[in-house]
């Protein structure tokens, strides 16, 4: 076995958390997501789900059939197989997405980046965009690699509703919402694209490491 | 059928939740107390993991339009059936035109009924329980209001004679506030003095907490971790906020967070936790990951007893 400095730890009685490092970066990210395929490939009867992010996963497991020493050797092992595994293995997805820039917030980020909204919309455009994470809700994908001249601090005041599909931005990355849910989001758009729908197979539009464009619609 | 005559403001579909579909993004969901649902379900001839109501705030009533077993349990509650006494964790039959009604919760938080057959909506993502925040599963994906009628799956090939009673050894230790905890994935950031604070003190739910979190005040557990990348969190995580006071991750817990998660609250001890209504102490009680899964597995092996005991019966 090859010598890594993957940890393994508790993530309370029914789920193991394997940590890749501590420092955020786009590498160490596409081991989690190699690894977190490796583990699913590896078809653990006792593994129910693998959630990724930044620096670890987590997989959940039925603790009545087995116990963490156990797992955690098993799914250290599909780990260090996933990790080693030559890149370009697994084919990259990429999504394109429809968008109305139409959102509300979409003069006020351009004052406050001071650009011309039509600016906001071409480097909002002009990039391609990775799923980095699943979570916060349901199909929400934490899009990375915004333009540094977009970047902005949340809304001071999050909305109590902001619709489904409502295009946005924040910080560092981008999103869509995929329900109606509260947020603190800069909305510059809205696209008719639905990005979580439960009754779907799978029910999430994108994946922990797919591609995203944006592509304007009128 | 049943059909709700008076609805609490809060009465949803539960199951034992989703356990395939985190990777989305979605909670694993479920009922806020599992040994609950999970008793209750056996106490009715269905299996563990059939849905059922999960009922909290008020009192209210409800009208069966078939003959049918069900059961009660978890919150403490006064129920009568047409005027009649139901005994909770006991196999109760009901007549076609019976009322039930659920007087005022007394102790506890989360009641839950179950019908011998299942409340039987339409499974969303492998399960029938409702997940309020996406507005899906469950009942149309929302609470139950008045007048609300629920379909009730077959009825199961056994059911309890009536009057079979949960043995009161078997259920959790409700009036305990000892809720036992293994250390979180962020246990070592944590100094000797938060985690004596952590260990040693006692905390109180505090209002603002329902099924995605329990906010519990204290002493605050001083740190400066600052911010951490988000990474995956479960049911139980404790996590610390920068201002100190625990946050509990409940059954609609996100999939990731970024808080430091100090201890995880053992499945085993999740009802106790769940239960504990505003104001009512929390202590935290460190135990190892082995201990924490030999409980969970004695638990497991308590509702299989369960079981038994009811099939004997019928």
């Amino acid at each position: 076995m090859t010598v890594s400095r993957l940890v393994s730890h508790p993530l309370g009685d029914s789920a193991l958390t394997i940590r890749f490092g501590s420092e955020k970066s786009p590498e160490l990210l596409k081991r989690v997501h190699a690894a977190a395929s490796a583990v699913s490939a590896a078809a653990i009867p006792e593994v129910e789900d693998v959630v990724t992010a930044y620096l670890s996963l987590a997989v959940f497991y039925d603790s009545l059939k087995t116990t963490y020493s156990e797992m955690a050797g098993r799914v250290l092992e599909a780990c260090e197989r996933g990790s080693t595994k030559p890149s370009g293995a697994e084919t990259v997805r990429t999504h394109d997405i429809p968008v109305a820039y139409d959102g509300p917030d979409l003069e006020d980020v351009g004052k406050a980046v001071g650009l011309s909204a039509e600016d906001v919309i071409t480097r909002h455009l002009a990039r391609t965009y990775s799923v980095d994470l699943i979570g916060f809700v349901p199909g929400w994908a934490y899009l990375s690699e915004l333009d540094p001249a977009l970047h902005l601090p949340r809304r001071s005041q999050p909305r109590p509703r902001v619709p489904a599909g409502s295009v946005a931005i924040a910080g560092s990355q981008t999103g869509v919402y995929p329900l109606v849910t509260p947020g603190g989001w800069h909305i510059i758009g809205h696209t008719d694209s639905v990005m979580f729908d439960p009754a779907r197979d799978p029910p999430a539009a994108l994946r922990p490491g797919d591609r995203v464009r944006f592509v304007r619609v009128k | 059928m049943i059909t709700i005559t008076q609805a609490p403001p809060y009465l949803t579909v539960q199951d034992s939740g989703r356990r395939h579909a985190r990777t989305f993004g979605v909670p694993r969901g479920g009922a806020m107390d599992l040994f609950a649902l999970e008793a209750l379900n056996s106490i009715v001839g269905n299996p563990p993991d059939a849905g059922a109501l999960e009922w909290a705030l008020s009192g209210g009533s409800l009208k069966f339009t078939t003959d049918g077993a069900f059961a009660i349990g978890g919150a403490r509650a006064r129920a009568l059936l047409d005027g009649r006494d139901v005994p909770p964790f006991t196999t109760t039959y009901a007549a076609a035109g019976d009322e039930l009604e659920i007087q005022q919760i007394v102790g506890g938080r989360f009641l839950y009924l179950a019908f011998a057959g299942g409340i039987d909506v339409v499974p969303v993502l492998g399960s029938r329980s409702t997940y309020l925040p996406g507005h899906f599963g469950g009942f149309e994906g929302r609470t139950v209001a008045r007048g609300d009628s629920l379909p009730l799956g077959n009825r199961p090939p056994s059911i309890p004679a009536a009057g079979f009673s949960c043995p009161a050894e078997l259920l959790p230790a409700y009036t305990s506030s000892v809720v036992r905890v293994t250390p979180g994935t962020h246990a070592d950031m944590f100094d000797d003095s938060a985690w004596r604070i952590f260990t040693e003190t006692n905390f109180l739910v505090a209002h603002a907490s329902d099924r995605t979190g329990y906010k519990l005040n204290g002493h605050p557990l001083s740190h400066d971790i600052g911010s951490l990348p988000s990474d995956p969190g479960c049911q139980g995580a404790i996590q610390i906020p920068s201002e100190g006071t625990p946050i509990v991750l409940m059954a609609d817990a996100p999939t990731v967070g970024g808080y430091p998660k100090i201890a995880v609250v053992s499945k085993t001890d999740m009802p106790i936790l769940a239960q504990r209504s505003p104001g009512e102490s929390v202590r935290f009680e460190l135990i190892t990951i082995e201990q924490s899964q030999r409980a969970l597995k004695r638990r497991a092996s308590d509702q299989k007893t369960i079981r038994s005991l009811g099939a004997a019966s019928a």
